[in-house]
This record gives C-alpha cells, sequence and structure tokens, in this order.
C-alpha cells in the first residue's frame, strides 16, 4: 500500500485525478483510495497531521513493503525556483531533527526543511513547511525510515499570500511524474514482510501449540534456518504428536536436527 | 504507476551526516573532498542520526552513509573473553570508527548497532592521548577490533597514523584484523616488526554466501602474499568457521588452498575458531532475520551461543589435523569453549 499524505485538498485534487482515488468515508478525515494507494489529506498544521495521520495508521497498518510520502508545497529561500521538487534528507523543528533514510538513487535536490507554526512571510536558511515534523513523528512508529519520503515542491518565496488554490492545482500536476518516479524507487528497495506463506504460518502455529513456549521457539528457528536453506521450500510436519512428554521432546530434537542437518 | 524503472543503487556514502564540531576537521576536509558529490547535512551529534530509532540494518546496508563525528570519552576498551590477547600484559581495542563497510551475515555488529552506517570519529589524536599512560607496559591494541580499518584506509588513512604512532613506542604492539585487499597504504611504510596483520579467511562459498561486499578469497590471499613479501609479520585468522554440510570438504580445502600460494614459514600463527556470539547479540541476529547464520541450533551457556560441543569438537579437529601438515601446533591458536 502507498500512503499520501497532503495537508491541502488542492493538494490532493491532481493526484486523485491521476491516480484515480476514490472518496473513501471510513474515518472523519478526508481520504482517497484506490486498491493499492491511501491518500489523507491531514489538514493544515502539526496538529492536524499528527491526529490526522495516527488516525490513518491506526485503522489501516502498514506492513514491511509498504511506504508513506507526504507530498505538499513549501516556501523557501530564493536560491530554491518555484516549481522546483525537493526531496528532504533532514526536518528541522526546533531543537528536534528528523532524518528519512534516502537508500535509493534519485534525481532530485536534496535539502533540509523546517517545519514551522504558521506561513512564513520571512526567509530563513532553509525550506519551510507545517507538517513534515509531526507526520515524520506518527509515521516512525509505524514505519521504518526507509519506507518514508517527504516530497516538497516550492510554491513561493516566503510570499504566501500570493499561492493560490489554482497555483497549487497546477504545481501538484507538473510533478505526478516525479512523484511517480519517486514511488517506484521507494518500493523497489522493500521487502516482502512475510517469510512463510500464510499457510505455512498456520501450520507452524499450530504445531507449536503441543510444545513448550522454549521448544516452539526452538522450533521456529530451525524452520527458519531450513527456509534459508532451502529457497521456497517448506518441510512437512507430521500433526500426530506423542502425549508423551518425553517422547515429544525427543521427537522435536529430531526433527531440529533433521531441519538443520 | 506508470513509471517501473528499477533504481540503481546508490553510490557508497552518498550521505555525509557530519557533526557542526568536526566540520574543519582537516580529516573531515579531506573526505568531503573525496565524496564531493555527497550530500552534506549538518548534525550536533552524531546519536542523532546512527541511534535514531525505526532505522533498517537490512535496507541500510545496500546504501550505507558515513558520519564523522567527535568520539568522547573512552576510546580503548579491554579486551573481551571472546577475542585473544596474546599474551602481553595489557591488551585493548581501540574503537575509532563504528560499522563496518562490509557486511557479514555473522557480524554481532548487526546485534550491537541500531544502524548499518558507518561512524567515524576524526579525533584520532584523541585515542593516542589515552593511550600513551599505558606505554610503560607491553600493550596489544587492536585497531579494527570492530570494524575493518582497512577496508575504509584510502578514505581514513587510520592505520597510516596509527602506524606512525606504533613506531614512537617500544611497548606498543598493533594488531590489524582485516578482510580487506587493499594494503596500498602498507607499501610506502617501513614494516613495523611490532604490528601484525591478521587476515580472516573463509572458504569461496562461505564468502559468497555470508561475507557480503568483501574482497574474494584469492585477492586477499594476493594481499597476503604482497604484505609477507613486503616484511610484515602476518597471522591468518580462520575465524569464524561457519559449519555448513560442506563443511568437511571447504574448510580443508581452504587450508590447501592457502598453503598453495602463502609459505607456512611466513605466517605468525594461524587462528582457527568456530562462530560464537553472546546470545543477547544472537537474539538481535534473529530479529533481523538476514541469515541461516542466526538460526542455528546453538548451544547457550554462560550467556555466549556456540555449537555444540561434538561440533565444536569436530570443527577444531578437522582443521587442526589439516593445518599441522603444514604448521608446527604453537603457531596454531585455537578458540574454544573453556569447559
Ligand atoms: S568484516 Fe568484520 S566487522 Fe566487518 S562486517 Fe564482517 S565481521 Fe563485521
Amino acid at each position: 500500500m502507498i500512503y499520501l499524505i497532503t495537508a491541502l485538498d488542492a493538494e490532493a485534487r491532481p493526484l486523485c485525478e491521476y491516480y484515480r482515488l476514490k472518496r473513501d468515508t471510513s474515518l472523519p478525515y478526508t481520504l482517497y483510495r484506490s486498491e493499492e494507494m491511501v491518500l489523507l489529506v491531514s489538514g493544515m498544521g502539526r496538529t492536524n497531521a499528527l491526529m490526522a495521520l495516527s488516525a490513518l495508521l491506526g485503522w489501516r497498518i502498514p506492513e514491511d513493503k509498504d511506504i508513506l510520502i507526504n507530498i505538499g508545497i513549501c516556501g523557501a529561500p530564493l536560491e530554491y525556483r518555484i516549481g522546483e521538487a525537493l526531496l528532504i534528507h533532514q526536518i528541522l523543528d526546533g531543537d528536534r531533527r528528523y532524518y528519512p533514510d534516502i537508500l535509493y538513487s534519485h534525481l532530485l535536490r536534496e535539502t533540509s526543511m523546517r517545519c514551522v507554526d504558521t506561513p512564513q512571510s520571512l526567509c530563513g536558511d532553509y525550506p519551510v513547511d507545517m507538517e513534515s515534523s509531526a507526520i515524520f513523528q506518527a509515521a516512525s512508529r509505524f514505519f521504518k525510515l526507509h519506507q518514508m519520503a517527504f516530497l516538497k515542491i516550492v510554491s513561493d518565496h516566503c510570499t504566501p499570500e500570493l499561492v493560490t488554490k489554482e497555483g497549487v492545482m497546477e504545481l501538484l500536476r507538473s510533478h505526478v511524474d516525479t512523484l511517480d518516479t519517486l514511488i517506484s524507487r521507494l518500493r523497489a528497495i522493500q521487502k516482502e514482510s512475510s517469510f512463510f506463506s500464510a499457510d505455512e504460518r498456520d501450520t507452524i502455529d499450530v504445531f507449536k501449540t503441543r510444545f513448550t513456549k522454549s521448544q516452539g521457539d526452538a522450533l521456529e528457528d530451525a524452520l527458519t534456518y531450513f527456509r534459508f536453506r532451502n529457497k521456497g521450500k517448506f518441510p512437512p510436519l507430521n500433526l500426530l504428536i506423542p502425549n508423551s512428554k518425553r517422547e515429544r521432546s525427543l521427537l522435536l530434537e529430531e526433527l531440529i536436527a533433521t531441519l538443520t542437518a | 504507476m506508470k513509471n517501473s524503472s528499477q533504481p540503481s543503487p546508490p553510490k557508497l556514502f552518498s550521505h555525509l551526516y557530519i557533526e557542526r564540531d568536526v566540520l574543519d576537521h582537516p580529516q573531515s576536509q579531506m573526505i568531503r573532498r573525496k565524496f564531493a558529490d555527497s550530500q552534506v547535512i549538518l548534525i550536533d551529534h552524531y546519536k542523532e542520526v546512527f541511534n535514531r530509532p525505526s532505522q533498517s540494518f537490512a535496507a541500510q546496508s545496500h546504501s550505507k552513509k558515513l558520519i564523522l563525528a567527535r568520539k568522547e570519552g573512552k576510546f580503548l576498551h579491554e579486551g573481551s573473553q571472546y577475542s585473544d590477547g596474546f599474551g602481553h600484559e595489557q591488551f585493548f581495542y581501540a574503537s575509532s570508527v563504528k560499522g563496518c563497510l562490509y557486511d557479514c551475515d555473522y557480524c554481532y555488529l548487526q546485534g550491537l548497532y541500531p544502524s548499518a552506517n558507518t561512524v567515524l570519529f576524526v579525533n584520532l589524536e584523541d585515542v593516542f592521548e589515552q593511550l600513551r599512560p599505558y606505554l610503560g607496559k607491553v600493550t596489544l591494541v587492536a585497531t579494527s577490533y570492530d570494524t575493518d580499518t582497512l577496508a575504509i584506509e584510502s578514505l581514513t588513512h587510520q592505520t597510516s597514523m596509527w602506524l606512525d604512532f606504533a613506531d614512537q613506542y617500544e611497548n606498543l604492539y598493533l594488531e590489524i584484523r582485516t578482510k580487506s585487499a587493499n594494503i596500498k597504504s602498507l607499501r610506502s611504510i617501513f614494516p613495523n616488526p611490532r604490528v601484525t596483520l591478521a587476515w580472516t579467511l573463509s572458504p569461496q562459498e562461505i564468502v559468497d554466501r555470508y561475507e557480503h561486499a568483501t574482497p574474494s578469497l584469492e585477492k586477499r590471499l594476493g594481499a597476503v602474499a604482497e604484505a609477507i613479501t613486503l616484511g610484515w609479520k602476518v597471522r591468518l585468522c580462520i575465524d569464524p568457521v561457519i559449519y555448513t554440510e560442506k563443511f568437511a570438504i571447504l574448510y580443508p580445502e581452504l587450508i590447501e588452498q592457502i598453503f598453495r600460494t602463502i609459505d607456512p614459514e611466513a605466517i605468525e600463527h594461524l587462528t582457527l575458531g568456530s562462530f560464537r556470539m553472546s546470545q543477547s547479540h544472537l537474539r538481535s541476529l534473529k530479529k533481523l532475520r538476514r541469515s541461516d547464520v542466526a538460526f542455528y541450533p546453538y548451544i547457550v551457556r554462560d550467556e555466549m551461543a556456540t555449537y555444540p560441543e561434538a561440533i565444536e569438537t569436530h570443527i577444531l579437529e578437522t582443521l587442526l589435523a589439516k593445518a599441522t601438515q603444514y604448521l608446527p601446533k604453537e603457531r596454531i591458536r585455537t578458540w574454544q569453549r573453556q569447559s
């Protein structure tokens, strides 16, 4: 699943059109969905972002191969071009700093970003937005740092009063390809979450119920060892387990020895 | 998604995280020049990057970043029970680097550190300060103990600095353990008889399977041969031995291959030892679920996981029998659990 987070509806609109997302009313937040994507409009500011994203992630808990992208506009000093897409490698918020892991190659300009309370009319050292630190905080409880990215498009040189809804939509529309590429790069470095298939998992869990916790752990280790050494294979587990404790222990010992031979 | 292009792997050290305080340190400047295309991100303290929660060691291993920092406090640590101090009065290891360029499946660093990135402490001058008071006694320092310093020597020059320092102190012995084949830095230095270069060697099949990003066995052997020719003292380590179903073929063949290339008389010692790890590190390794090595049914005693005694004995006996065809027993050191 791809989680896209925007602050504004104007940021979300072009993405909904491009990815053909449909409105979803499962949460008391503006949400759009397709089979492989969910787009959340969090509202402006840290508090809104934190609450909305926490609600979304609590409702639909991410898996190891899922990714999250916070995409939206930002104000920036003059050396950043209006319309330029930036990939954020450091989020500064007061004394706190957050670092998404960028483990893929890309052609975007990378930069640090400050997360601030209000729209800025004075430019500082870095681009500014109002949600990224909160999104990072909420997301990093559910995602690893290399599963998330912060993609910002420069909308103004700290003249927020000049930013229009149409302008925002146009900026986002002009970067759907950038987002597309970022999504594929991010996805390529995620690993499959399940080591055993759902059926295999069930078999293991049923089998383990007949043993003590530590015996079960030892068996799980041996099965993992076996799977690493025999890609794609799963050993037959005979579910006829003897009742005697001693015989069960012997059976397990033999099984572990076979699996790890 | 319209775009499904596969990303090329990012450059090594595509990101340099640099503590503000060491931005102007000569070593930081040298590294910045070497990695002129890398992103430079200023940080206050290396832990804010290295110790972040929610990092993935496995994912980071394919795209390592470099963190430049100043080490505060102790650089020197006393040698542990898992290692061999070679009978010197004092044995320390120096930790001027956290993390390793290589990526061995059996490496305890995966259990020790939350990150696969490398932290380079640029203030090596402070290690030397800390070490000086000890040098009234014969002291061994392992300079590459929880990393592979030679692997990043072209970047850090730390081994050269250590060698210069060791030249000045008669009581100081160095052990530089490595899997690297890059010994360029040793070519221009006069060999110091108190410095031992210790190469870890494994059968190529084990290298391929478990020692990712390391030089091949052939390249390592080439480096060993060259170091010997240059006049350096060399120790060879077949440690850790990873027990697989082909153990009895792979490892004796390794010993044969070594001594086809290397004159046994030219090496100081051969060290043999089977895989062992503290239980807590092993637990962390299991959580990462990266390789079968973590899941073998080891025996855990006194917080240390080892192969069952029968296997451990089989490993040592097999290797000793082969190694003694080339070397007297006194020059073979073995690690085995004290029972
Ligand atoms: S070379 Fe040594 S320190 Fe580096 S990853 Fe391998 S075992 Fe660990």
